[in-house]
């Protein structure tokens, strides 16, 4: 979309704003159905028995004059506990009648009546805390003992008892059988009753939760906001209503005030919830509902009237139009199925709250049955079905979060499981291509030589010893780099137990004696480092010492010493010594003149390269007694061949 | 190893020879007979068998790779026509696996082609004498195959599983280079009976003949009766 509006700006604009118009249309004429249906709905009359039980003539003493009325009647007073407007009336009772119980039934007044039959006192709806409320519109019945009723016309007189803030009501009458009229009270009594304290139960339990939601997600003020408002509405349907002019009255002006802050909270709640930016005076929403608070505190009946008439009722109204706004300008702008339903729920708390305003002006003529406070339940049905489908939205967006993730982490781990294979195979490809070099290397420099000195030798035609020397030790040193092919899984005795056959098997001609003594049981230390071209270093710088000994100090015997030795630090080490007791020699590498020959002397030097090699140490003692190699192996073998020259 | 006497008697031991290279053939026939062996010559497989079928050799000593033929065959066949017939292989170096090969069909020595001629004559007289000899790289290699690798290393298939952890340290012993004395010191054994182990570890590692084989594969479960 935003693409769309950078390539043709024009184009979609236009488009845009026919969308934005073509969507406001379409919600503006559901929420016009849905008022309609509201219309349809309210003036669907509450069940009422049968109209031969009906009882409309009355005479009414009001204020000391007397005139007949006809129910349902408003009075024009708004509060009258003194002087109560006496409404007297005569009703039919059939002595065949006597068999069953009559009962008289007032659907609906307001706000309290005394009901006497025959002079004497059979109700008092001020006993009934439920019927004390005017914005619930409770019914009362009455069995009238049968001993009061007498054979023909019988007298009912109905005291109605005002207080404030609504003037006084008293729907139709009817007297007649228990049994006709109480399933009437029965319904009546389920749907403006029952319902009600169900729906305040249920805003209990959407307030605890609620309340937790804020707790354990206190970046999201929304869900607190919320939990307060139905708070308040839990605590304005229990609390029992003050009848008498007493310090209750004080209790009855704030919880006429809890509704504009009831409201108020909603509103709140939905600028938050719809991720409005917090208006700069956003708290003066409250203001109202506060101001209505300090009234009922301190003022009088005629003010907390005035002021809840005037300020409270305006205020309510005002709130709910700016949350249809609200939430209007939402469903346009997200289109979601949350704010649509909550719009709708909106839309049917306005129209009866237009509906029961419309009752208290008198301007429509109905029988004052109030439903704000049975739509705001239904507004809270539409929040708590809306937060549900948003917390199963967010729990199924977490979900394909996590499900998108998994995937992600799988291919990378593919990806990179394919470039490890590529590196090890590369890695592979180069220690082989490294072992090869080193192969030929070591071939060369043995095997390549002693060929040659043999085909040197044939040439000259000298027949016999020298070309099977050369032969001999050819093939000693073939079968030197064979061997160090093998894996000796780093245990260096392994190449020492081939070293010394071929060693015997070397000496036994030259009836030299090799001792071999393993000065420790276990030999050397194992070194998991060890590599083949280590072992062909070592075993050429032994063989060597032993040519040495066997060529140029005339030895007769050869003591081949293993042992493992402990340095300082308590790391274990290995140490060869080769000894012979033959001739021994100077030894001065750094003067040649001095050197005993200079075959022995690129021996050594040989020998000194190879242990640099393998980071060993060499110390070679040579004296009249004798000489002796002693090889210091290192803690650890270098893993380069850094010092090959 | 001990040396042993050249001076001792030993008109009676008869040698086959087989071998296909003409001067190995010679080198080898020289140091023998000059031991006082009697040595009889084949190059190839036939005349070795038409040699098997007018006498039987107290020793056999053959190289594997014949022109007409495998050595193992012959082995093989030597085997199991004269179980009492010492059998040697003519190794070269570096084929350790070929030696191995041949003690699973029945070699209890082998011969390096290049060894001393006095080597040679001591090799066999030591062999008849009931001393099979062993190597350190082969003796490696039949230690590997006891270990429990994931991955067998390469080679032939070796069944170690009867060899006795003793025979296994001496094994690892002679892998190391120590001599028999000290392998005896080591594990508290007479020095003397350490040719013993070596010859039992090479019976051990022959698959004998066919009653065994059905034996082993009863033992295994892969056949049934």
């Amino acid at each position: 979309m935003k693409d769309d509006v950078a390539a043709k700006p024009g184009f979609s604009v236009r488009q845009r704003r026919r969308q934005q118009a073509s969507r406001l249309i379409h919600y503006a004429l559901i929420q016009a159905l849905i008022v309609i249906a509201c219309i349809f709905v309210l003036r669907q009359s509450p069940p009422e028995p049968s109209s031969e039980y009906l009882v409309t003539e009355f005479s009414l003493k009001e204020g000391g004059a007397e005139h007949p009325v006809t129910l349902p009647h408003f009075t024009a007073s708004r509060f009258s506990m003194n002087d109560p407007p006496l409404y007297t009336g005569r009703f039919q009772w059939p002595n065949s009648e006597a068999q069953r119980a009559w009962s008289v039934f007032l659907p609906r007044f307001s706000n309290g009546v005394e009901v006497a039959v025959n002079g004497v006192v059979i109700l008092d709806s001020r006993r009934d805390p439920a019927a004390n409320r005017p914005d619930r519109n409770a019914p009362e019945i009455a069995v009238i003992p049968a001993s009061l009723l007498r054979d023909g016309l019988n007298n009912l007189t109905i005291r109605l008892l005002v207080w404030g803030p609504l003037t006084g009501f008293l729907d139709r009458v009817y007297v007649g059988p228990d049994e006709m009229l109480r399933p009437c009270y029965e319904q009546r009594t389920l749907l403006f009753v029952t319902l009600p304290v169900v729906f305040s139960a249920w805003q209990a339990i959407l307030a605890v939760i609620l309340t937790i939601m804020w707790v354990m997600r206190r970046h999201e003020p929304a869900y607190g906001v919320l939990a307060a408002a139905m708070a308040l509405g839990v605590a304005q349907a229990f609390l029992p209503t003050a009848v008498e002019q007493s310090q209750y009255s004080r209790l009855n002006g704030i919880l006429i005030a809890s509704a504009p802050i009831e409201s108020g909270f909603v509103l709140a709640f939905a600028l938050l919830l719809f991720g409005w930016k917090w208006p700069r005076y956003g708290l003066l929403i409250f203001a109202p509902g506060l101001l209505l608070v300090a009234v009922g505190l301190i003022g009088d009946q005629t003010l907390i009237r005035e002021s809840f008439l005037f300020l409270g009722v305006p205020t309510v109204g005002l709130y709910l139009v700016l949350l249809a706004l609200i939430v209007a300008q939402s469903v346009l702008k997200r289109q979601d199925v949350a704010s649509f339903i909550f719009g709708c729920a909106v839309t049917i708390v306005l129209t009866c709250w237009i509906h029961d305003l419309l009752s208290v002006l008198q301007i429509t003529p109905d029988r004052r049955i109030f439903v704000t406070r049975l739509s705001y339940s239904a507004m809270l049905v539409a929040i708590g079905a809306g937060l549900t489908w948003r917390f199963a939205r967010a729990l199924n967006q977490v979900d394909s979060f996590a499900g998108r993730l998994v995937t992600q982490v799988r291919q990378a781990e593919d990806k990179l499981k394919a470039s490890f294979a590529r590196e090890e195979e590369r890695a592979r490809a180069a220690a082989l291509a490294l072992e090869r070099t080193r192969l030929m290397r070591d071939l060369h420099d043995g095997l390549g030589g002693q060929l040659v000195s043999i085909v040197a030798l044939s040439e000259r035609g000298n027949a016999g010893a020298p070309i099977g020397e050369a032969a001999r030790a050819a093939l000693k040193d073939l079968r030197l780099v064979i061997d160090s092919m093998d894996d000796i899984g780093g245990d260096l005795m392994l190449a020492l137990g081939s070293w010394r056959e071929r060693a015997m098997a070397q000496l036994r001609p030259h009836d030299i004696a090799l001792d071999w003594h393993a000065l420790t049981p276990q030999g050397l230390p194992v070194h998991p480092e060890l590599r083949p071209w280590h072992v062909i270093q070592i075993v050429r710088l032994l063989d060597e010492a032993l040519t040495n000994a066997v060529k140029h100090a005339d030895a007769r015997r050869i003591t081949v010493s293993i042992e493992t030795l402990t340095d300082a630090s308590g790391v274990d080490y290995g140490r060869i010594t080769v000894e012979d007791n033959g001739r021994g020699f100077a030894i001065a590498p750094d003067d040649p003149a001095a050197a005993p020959g200079p075959k022995a002397a690129r021996g050594l030097r040989n020998m000194r390269s190879r242990a640099a090699r393998c980071g060993a140490e060499l110390e070679l003692v040579s004296g009249a007694g004798g000489t002796r190699v002693r090889l210091k192996l290192p803690r650890r073998f270098p893993d380069s061949d850094a010092a090959a020259g | 190893m001990t040396l042993l006497n050249d001076e001792r008697p030993s008109q009676a031991i008869t040698i086959l020879l087989v071998e296909d290279d003409a001067p190995t053939s010679w080198r080898l026939q020289d140091a023998l007979a000059k031991a006082g062996f009697q040595v009889t010559a084949a190059a190839t497989l036939a005349e070795a068998r038409a040699c098997l079928a007018q006498s039987s050799p107290r020793v056999l000593l053959t190289d594997l790779q014949l022109p007409d033929g495998h050595g193992v065959d012959l082995i093989r066949e030597t085997r199991e026509r004269f179980p009492d017939t010492e059998i040697m292989v003519i190794s070269i170096l570096g084929d350790e696996e070929s030696v191995i090969s041949a003690i699973t069909v029945g070699a209890t020595g082998y011969l390096l082609k290049d060894a001393f001629p006095t080597d040679i004559a001591a090799t066999v007289h030591e062999l008849v004498a009931g001393h099979s000899p062993i190597s350190a790289s082969i003796a490696r290699f039949i230690v590997r195959r006891t270990q429990n690798n994931p991955e067998p290393p390469p080679g032939p298939p070796l069944n170690t599983a009867k060899l006795t952890p003793r025979e296994i340290d001496i094994l690892w012993g002679i892998a190391k280079g120590f001599s028999y004395a000290e392998i005896a010191g080591h594990l508290g054994l007479s020095r003397q009976t350490v040719p013993g182990h070596i010859k039992n570890i090479y019976r051990k590692l022959e698959v004998h003949t066919r009653g065994e084989a059905v034996f082993e594969a009863l033992q295994q479960g892969l056949i049934r009766l």
